[in-house]
């Protein structure tokens, strides 16, 4: 339930954004985010479907090669 | 270019450790990050890695699991929850209905979800059905939690409400007798929203190191580098190893979003008993949406070990770091991630589905005699 993925916000609109990560789009909410100004390009940390934070396109970067490495090791069961 | 896990492990393997030294962490992300990067392994073995209470779905009170269950099976509601509460089984009979997934076999309208704005979507698709929510979260879920209060929700959605604070348990633990461990890593997310300031008490009450980490090797490595510099050098100071996304004060406006919407209470965790201030309720704006203001109340006073473990399980002492998930007696022999009996090995969170996930079979407790 905690882990939270960076996305790339692709558009806006009101405190709703698409926003996507590699490959998978979806809805975000930013009213977590209402004190930041954002825009499209933007990358956000995303949890359970909210961003709560802004963050650097490398930082996202660094955070989706370490959730890569985690799905490729999780056991059957899990899935 | 950021520091390397190999330098950062290079670099702990150069500190002149002699004595066990315990790292706690409080993040069942962090653990799973540890165990999957097989960091327990690369360090020198003095040191121990210890997970502690970092699983919500673990500590949702026993109760509240219970509660949600007779109320999908004996009122007309939609109940949604996040998709791992669904398997946490409660202490019933054995011809009874023990958890949320088999009350949704048995025909009551039980739907996991991925975020609050779906428990709203539902509740707008379904105006003539009330929709019930049962939320357990720490903070980083519970002020999505709060967000989707402050928008508005539905006149049809009611809450179940079991969020809780993480630092409260850590301050529990730092109070007794044998708090488990010498250094904290502090959880990363958590930390983003709240501010990292929560944990200076850790540093400045209780005079040992912490440190915030991110999920990366990276940054995990870099944590634990801090703290047992400051260990080793008597020098404990709060450090940060995430400043990408944990900044001075956290997400004021999630802060501002929490106190508009939320009180904070005094909470029972599953396992460990009544934590002061560590848990969320309804502020009184928002009291008339709490679901024991419109349904029954299905406590059932009567009914055998409510509110404790499933008999035999160790996982109260798992989420406080007291044993390793391995320790316990049913890891692996009755309890696994197909047929958990209980909630450390049902939550993607939990120390025991964790350990599991990242190979380790066997428990290393002697068998129960059948």
């Amino acid at each position: 339930m905690c882990l939270a993925i960076p996305m790339q916000v692709r558009d806006i609109d009101g405190f709703l954004a698409r926003c996507e990560a590699k490959g998978v789009s979806r809805e975000v909410n930013l009213f977590l985010l209402q004190d930041e100004t954002l825009q499209a390009g933007d990358f956000v940390m995303v949890h359970v479907g909210y961003a709560i934070q802004k963050m650097t396109e490398q930082e996202a970067r660094s955070a989706w090669e370490v959730y890569d490495e985690m799905l490729e090791k999780l056991d059957p069961a899990h899935a | 270019m950021s520091t390397s896990a190999k330098t950062w492990l290079e670099r702990i393997h150069a500190l002149p450790i002699k004595n066990k030294l315990r790292i706690m962490n409080v993040c069942g992300g962090h653990e799973r990050s540890i165990t999957m990067a097989g960091l327990r392994g690369a360090l020198p073995k003095q040191i121990e890695l210890i997970p502690g209470p970092g699983c919500p779905v673990c500590v949702c009170p026993e109760e509240d699991v219970y509660q949600a269950i007779q109320l999908a099976l004996h009122e007309n509601i939609i109940l949604v929850a996040f998709g791992d509460m669904l398997r946490v089984p409660v202490n019933v009979g054995k011809a009874d209905i023990r958890s949320l997934e088999q009350a949704k076999a048995s025909g009551a309208d039980i739907r996991p979800i991925a975020s609050p704005s779906e428990a709203v979507r539902i509740a707008r698709e379904h105006p003539d059905r009330d929709v019930v929510f049962f939320a357990a979260g720490f903070e980083t879920t519970t002020a999505p939690v709060a967000a989707m209060l402050a928008e508005g929700v539905p006149h049809n959605l009611a809450l179940l409400l079991s969020g809780r604070l993480t630092w409260p348990a850590v301050s529990m633990l730092l109070n007794s007798d044998t708090p488990g461990f010498d250094c904290l890593i502090a959880p990363g997310h958590v930390s983003t929203v709240m501010g990292p300031e929560e944990w200076a008490f850790v540093v400045k009450d209780h005079g040992l190191p912490a440190a915030v980490a991110g999920f990366t090797s990276e940054s995990l490595l870099a944590a634990m580098y801090s703290v047992l510099r400051q260990h080793l050098e008597q020098r404990p100071f709060l450090d940060n190893c995430y400043p990408e996304i944990v900044r001075p004060g956290g997400n004021t406006a999630a802060q501002r979003v929490m106190q508009q919407t939320l009180q904070v209470v005094d909470a029972n965790w599953r396992g460990v008993g009544v934590i002061p201030a560590s848990g969320y309720g309804l502020a009184p704006e928002y009291a008339h949406l709490d679901v024991r203001a419109r349904f029954p109340d299905y406590t059932d006073t009567a009914r055998k070990r409510a509110g404790q473990m499933p008999p035999g399980c160790d996982c109260a002492k798992v989420v406080l770091g007291k044993i390793y998930p391995n320790a316990c007696r049913l890891y692996g022999r009755a309890c696994t991630p197909r047929n958990p009996i209980g909630p450390c090995m049902v939550s993607d969170e939990g120390a025991c589905r964790i350990w599991w996930s990242g190979g380790v079979r066997e428990s290393t407790a002697a068998a129960i005699e059948v």
